[in-house]
């Protein structure tokens, strides 16, 4: 039997006086011992179903459809006392941001042991069997851990501690919320190694969630896919990976970047993924507005979840056709070595460093100044993708900032197309840095004025001293970069708030053009981005590149993306580059440490290689991370 | 522990030079006052020269720089100087009349801080149903009156019409106080007098009440809008999610997050309530330092008023840096491990 | 400015209950202050020893000549809070926009340039923040002298101190943000970055603080008034009939319950005013209750 069952389990909203199924029909069997994987993007519903489990749905939702049973027992309407012996003890969860998991004020000791002695356990034995369960997720010293606060830990010695606390009542099902979602790339690969660890030492039946497919693969015996709220695809991982049956499963494979295989180009879907006011308005298939492969008959009827292999379901109309139409696409030519001609670099960079001040007392020495950037050093030529990828604390962040001046050196030369423009105060090497240079900043949400209109964002460039241009010079060059970047042209009407994290992007890019820089720097502009939504705004960088003869400073986490975008890469690791060259050549053969430790953490293209034990093997054993 | 000490320690060292502003500006400010100081403690028949000899015999005759120096090395020793009024040391004076003022204010703290807390608890308690709308336009209304007019309205209601409490002074006429350290309450249970110590208690009543009642509603709408802030964050819903009941979510979870702001605020709000025990003093002609201060001040009793006003903001740095030791204790990311 | 009246947010600001009740209120403050010449039936100073002390004309023994009564020296009790109406709005209008100008351009240079103007500032704004403001308004008004512009000054110099605190946490949040850094790479002028991106972000708290503010001025003025040392003798303010009534307490309790109730309704006013204000212009407490 099976410990987890949904039947045709529906969530509404009563939103305006409609009512709008958020999760429509969804059917899954999750067996003891079993790791299901849900994958979709964000607004799929992924999380709805982590929130249904444990009956805490927000408010206006409620189960309006369909059944979810655990180890027999309803879940839905529960009674509140019942529910509260459930969680924690036969139910748990791992969640998504671990820093701010934890009560700030507690120790992790008070914590744990407020929840072993919830568990039933007498309060002299939890300090004790707290550092049990912390040694078992590999926790050095733990006893010394259980007096500290969750602000002395790292964001993954946080969530090994989440993990620790979540098998403690040795739980039947254990539902991790994107659990790895915020961590470095390497400390992913280790968080993935010790819940599978977990799993299989009780036995546990898990549920993960992840926007990763690839990820998932690896990790799960099954696999649904979530679009809009509606399961498109459920089956084990590897033959819903390897041989999809659904056009949009198919479409999150051709729109992930890749780190091994051929580089490809990226499928960009149309528009976005519906959100809630929109699911109402839908008929038919919910994917057929954005699908490659649509009929007349998809718009008209809701395809039904059919078995279309042993064990394999898929919500489509046509499921054979998804292996046979959508092939994989060209492959990308050439990545533009720099030509001879360009000798000049655009950016030239020399022996720079940056020391951050930690707040002092006045009796305190200089040492305890935080290293940022330590002696980097590499050029930038015309047309030239680089990438420089790092985890969080690398500095990328910084050598980005210096070089577009908004931090000022403590050692090192900045030159701009062949002016040094090291020193910040200067007006001179100010105004050339405002002509040459441009940023495009992480964070749509603060990059964007919201009292502004997106017009008079993206012509900002335009608006006050010597460079200040008539109105309708502007409201024309609005039009032609929201053209450019893809955006249809009432949108230089709307406020920030009335876009899209893709679309805010966008404007971000506009914004950055629009004084005709020769050089950008990208800031991690696609992180926290849907594949999809990345997927276009990847192949609006590649588009520019060809057209506009525009170079690019990309800093990100994420090496696929790097190896789709970046002719050159440079690996950072504390503050210094460790390796650096065309990015073909360092990811096939990798030749420092950290940057092996790097690519091994991804997850493969190849099913047939062990991921999750490859990583764990200590590929990092050599370095002190 | 070492870290209280630390931050006692950082807050004395800095409470140095602003003390030290802190007198010069008094001292300059107070010497603009367009009147004599001199020419209301002078019998009207005096002589020119008696005049200018009291006024050496007083030191105002020499530039101000000089004045002051000399004040301050005065001051260092404890010498405040002599109350043009009274005749007698300024030191003493304060000392006559500080511990009726700390009393009353610490009576007044408790009760806001009371009110304050258990009000906010309320006010969240009640959040989303009708009588949130109520309960917030009461402490709307209760923060747009004074404290002073609190304590009218108090002696209106509870001293005069109904006639429960007394209103004037410290002690009724028929006892004689008591005097040990000079707070009332202390020296009453030294000398095993209770009587006396019920009735100082009755007197406090009316001012401490109006005091703390007109300074708690920021306290009560800070408490509120921190727990709406930190029932929003992620471990609040973590803790559910491990089956903790809403109760011990509250006690144990929320409330020792959201205290830290609402302690912020309530240093602030101490203050201010100290600088306001000088009118209800004046109002329920309590004899504590702000009685001193107003006379003085119409009187134009530079001495008095230089060292009162000096000992107001001591009271207000100590203040602020209790709070500040308090926040320490409660907030482990400040702590250094 | 007018950008900001445009934004997304300014509509709601009109249809908060808070808003409109403390508008009101507000609005006929300043009415009456406005217009007391012509409202008040007679004028405030007219001692008339024959009629002191009467009660309210609702009242027995009252004369309905003199509608709220007459005080101990037989002035006309609405005559006089109508002319304390013109005293204490004068007073709430200079007084908080003087510190909000002192306050607010101080905040936003320190905030904005940090380094040692804040350091410099801030050692001010600690040392003037060690005063009780009752105590340093009191020493301040007796160096001024007597006066409403110098109870005016009085209030800016005491409370400008609260606005700087409050908005230079603000600006240096919004500092931070990227459209400020975006601003700063286009090769925009400090000051023009300031005047452009970072005030509409801070109007709408200076706005709200404004109108507390006003309620707070209202209050130091009574205050004042009421020990005897903000207007001339020959001015009529509402602490000033405070201060007065509390003699007569036991014959009439109406000459000191009416103005008391006058600065209730006034600093409610602006208090309802700032807070719906407060609700409506920041969008997190916009969602969080409701209104």
């Amino acid at each position: 039997m099976a410990l987890l069952e949904a039947r045709a389990l529906t969530v509404s909203l009563d939103l305006a006086g409609q009512s709008i199924q958020v999760l429509r029909k969804v059917n899954f069997a999750l067996a003891e011992g079993r790791v299901l994987g849900i994958v979709g993007e964000s607004g799929a519903g992924k999380s709805m179903i982590a929130r249904t489990i444990a009956q805490m749905l927000p408010r206006g939702f409620r189960v309006s459809g369909g059944s979810l049973d655990f180890d027999g027992e309803s879940l839905v309407g529960i009674s509140n006392a019942r529910r509260r012996d459930l969680l924690g003890a036969e139910i748990a969860f791992v969640p998504q941001e671990p820093l701010t998991a934890l009560n700030p004020v507690l120790t992790i000791g008070q914590q744990f042991g407020e929840h072993l002695a919830r568990l039933g356990l007498a309060r002299a034995l939890c300090g004790a069997r707290a550092i049990e369960l912390l040694d078992a997720v590999h926790l050095r010293s733990p006893a010394t851990l259980l007096s500290q606060y969750p602000h002395q830990l790292s964001g993954g010695m946080c969530q090994r501690v989440l993990i620790a606390m979540a098998f403690a009542g040795q739980p039947k099902l254990v539902v991790a919320d994107e659990p790895t979602t915020a961590l470095d790339v390497i400390v992913q690969a280790r968080i993935m190694r010790i819940m599978l660890e977990m799993t299989k030492r009780h036995r546990t039946a898990v549920i993960f969630i992840t926007h990763d497919l690839r990820l998932a693969t690896h990790v799960c015996d099954d696999i649904m896919v979530l679009y809009a709220g509606v399961p498109v695809e459920i089956g084990p991982a590897k033959q819903v990976f390897g041989a999809p049956r659904h056009p949009y499963t198919r479409c999150l494979q051709l729109t992930t970047p890749s780190l091994s295989a051929a580089r490809r180009e990226l499928i960009a879907l149309p528009d976005r993924m519906p959100d809630l006011a929109e699911f109402g308005r839908i008929t038919g298939c919910r994917f057929a507005p954005r699908c490659p492969l649509r009929q007349p008959r998809c718009d008209a009827e809701e395809p039904p979840l059919v078995e279309v292999a042993p064990g394999h379901r898929s919500a489509c109309l046509f499921p054979e056709r998804t292996g046979t139409f959508i092939q994989e696409p060209p492959i990308v030519t050439g990545l533009a070595a720099a030509s001879a001609s360009d000798r000049d670099a655009i950016l030239r960079i020399e022996g720079l460093s940056k020391k951050f001040r930690r707040q002092r007392r006045f009796w305190r020495r200089a040492h305890d100044d935080v290293v940022a950037v330590h002696d980097v050093s590499f050029e930038l030529y015309p047309r030239e993708f680089v990438g420089i990828v790092g985890e969080s604390g690398s500095g990328k962040t910084t050598i980005g900032r210096l070089s577009v001046g908004l931090d000022e050196p403590t050692a090192g030369r900045i030159m701009l197309a062949g002016r040094d423009v090291t020193d910040v105060h200067n007006a001179k090497s100010r105004a050339h840095r405002v002509a040459t240079i441009q940023m495009i900043f992480q964070d749509p949400q603060s990059a964007l004025n919201p009292r502004r209109r997106v017009v008079r964002i993206v012509t900002q460039a335009m608006e006050a001293g010597d460079r200040h241009a008539p109105w309708s010079e502007r409201t024309a060059r609005a039009q032609d970069l929201l053209a450019e970047i893809g955006m249809p042209s009432d949108a230089a009407e709307r406020y920030p708030a009335q876009l899209s994290g893709g679309q805010r992007q966008r404007v971000n890019i506009a914004r950055a053009l629009c004084s005709v820089p020769k050089l950008l720097v990208a800031d991690e502009i696609v992180s926290g981005l849907d594949v999809s939504v990345q997927a276009q705004l990847l192949n609006l960088l590649l588009r520019l590149k060809r057209e506009r003869q525009i170079a690019v400073l990309f800093i990100s986490h994420d090496l696929s993306v790097v190896r789709y975008l970046c002719d050159r890469v440079l690996v950072l690791y504390r503050g210094a580059v460790v390796e650096s060259g065309p990015t073909e050549a360092v990811f096939a053969q990798p030749r420092h440490d950290y940057t092996k430790a790097l690519l091994a953490a991804v997850p493969p293209d190849d099913l047939t290689q062990r991921w999750a034990a490859l990583a764990a093997s200590g590929q990092d054993a050599g370095l002190a991370l | 522990m070492s870290d209280v000490v630390r931050v006692l320690g950082q807050r004395f060292i800095a409470a140095v030079p602003i003390l030290l502003v802190v007198s010069m500006l008094l001292f300059a400010v107070l010497r603009m006052i367009p009147v004599d100081p001199l020419a209301l403690s002078v019998p009207p028949n005096a002589t020119i020269e008696e005049i200018d000899k009291i006024r050496h015999d007083m030191g105002f005759d020499r530039p101000i720089a000089v004045q002051y120096v000399v004040w301050l090395q005065n001051t260092v020793h404890l010498d405040f100087g002599r109350s043009i009024q009274h005749r007698d040391s300024v030191a003493g004076l304060i000392a006559e009349t500080l511990p009726a003022t700390i009393e009353l204010a610490l009576f007044a703290i408790v009760i806001a801080s009371a009110l304050g807390l258990a009000g906010g608890l309320y006010l969240f308690h009640l959040r989303g149903r009708p009588g949130e709308v109520v309960a917030d336009l009461a402490s709307t209304a209760i923060m747009s009156l004074p404290e002073f007019l609190w304590g009218l309205l108090f002696i209106l209601l509870f001293g005069v019409a109904l006639d429960w409490l007394p209103f004037i002074g410290r002690l009724s006429p028929a006892f004689s106080r008591p005097v040990h350290s000079g707070f009332l309450l202390i020296d009453a249970l030294i000398d095993r007098r209770f009587d006396i110590f019920f009735d100082a208690l009755k007197h406090m009543i009316l001012p401490a009440f109006a005091l703390g009642l007109s300074f708690s509603p920021p306290i009560m709408r800070v408490l509120r809008s921190s727990l709406h802030d930190v029932y929003a964050e992620d471990y609040i819903q973590q803790a559910r999610l491990r089956g903790i009941g809403e109760w011990r979510i509250l006690v144990r979870h929320a409330t020792k997050n959201a205290i830290l702001p609402t302690l912020t605020l309530m240093g602030v709000q101490f203050s201010f309530l100290f600088g306001g025990t000088l009118l209800i003093e004046v109002i329920y002609s309590y004899p504590g330092m702000g009685n001193l201060m107003v006379e003085a001040v119409r009187n134009a009793d530079l001495p008095v008023t230089q060292a009162v006003g000096l000992v107001y903001c001591i009271a207000v740095l100590f203040i602020n840096a209790v709070v500040d030791a308090i926040y320490l204790v409660l907030n482990p990311k400040l702590r250094r491990r | 400015m007018a950008r900001f009246f445009a934004s997304p947010g300014a509509g709601r600001v009109l249809t908060s209950p808070h808003v409109i009740a403390g508008g009101l209120i507000v609005a006929a403050v300043f009415l009456c202050a406005l217009f007391a010449p012509w409202l008040a039936p007679h004028d405030p100073e007219d001692q008339n020893l024959i009629v002191r002390l009467l009660p309210p004309a609702w009242m027995a023994g009252g004369d309905p000549a003199y509608l709220f009564g007459t005080d101990g020296l037989g002035r006309c009790v609405l005559s006089r809070l109508l002319y304390g109406a013109r005293v204490a709005s004068y007073v709430a209008i200079v007084a908080s926009f003087g510190a909000m100008l002192l306050g607010g351009v101080l905040a936003h240079i320190a905030g904005y340039f940090g380094g040692r103007t804040d350091w410099l500032i801030g050692r001010m704004v600690d040392v003037l923040m060690s005063f009780p403001p009752v105590i340093l308004s009191l020493i301040l008004i007796t160096a001024l002298g007597v006066g409403v512009n110098k109870v005016a000054l009085a209030i800016v110099l005491v409370d400008w101190t609260r606005f700087y605190r409050v908005l230079r946490s603000e600006v240096l949040t919004v500092v931070q943000r990227d459209y400020v850094a975006a601003a700063r790479l286009l090769g925009y002028s400090s000051s023009q970055i300031i005047w452009r991106e970072v005030l509409p972000a801070t109007t709408p708290l200076l706005i709200t603080l404004l109108s507390l503010e006003m309620g707070i001025a209202v209050v130091v003025e009574t205050i004042l008034s009421f020990i005897g040392l903000s207007v001339e003798a020959n001015v009529s303010a509402w602490g000033v009939m405070i201060a007065d009534a509390r003699n007569y307490v036991h014959q009439t309790a109406w000459n000191l319950v009416l103005p008391i109730l006058a600065v209730f309704l006034t600093v409610l006013g602006f208090n309802l005013l700032g807070d719906g204000l407060r609700r409506t212009l920041d969008p997190r407490l916009a969602l969080r209750v409701g209104r």
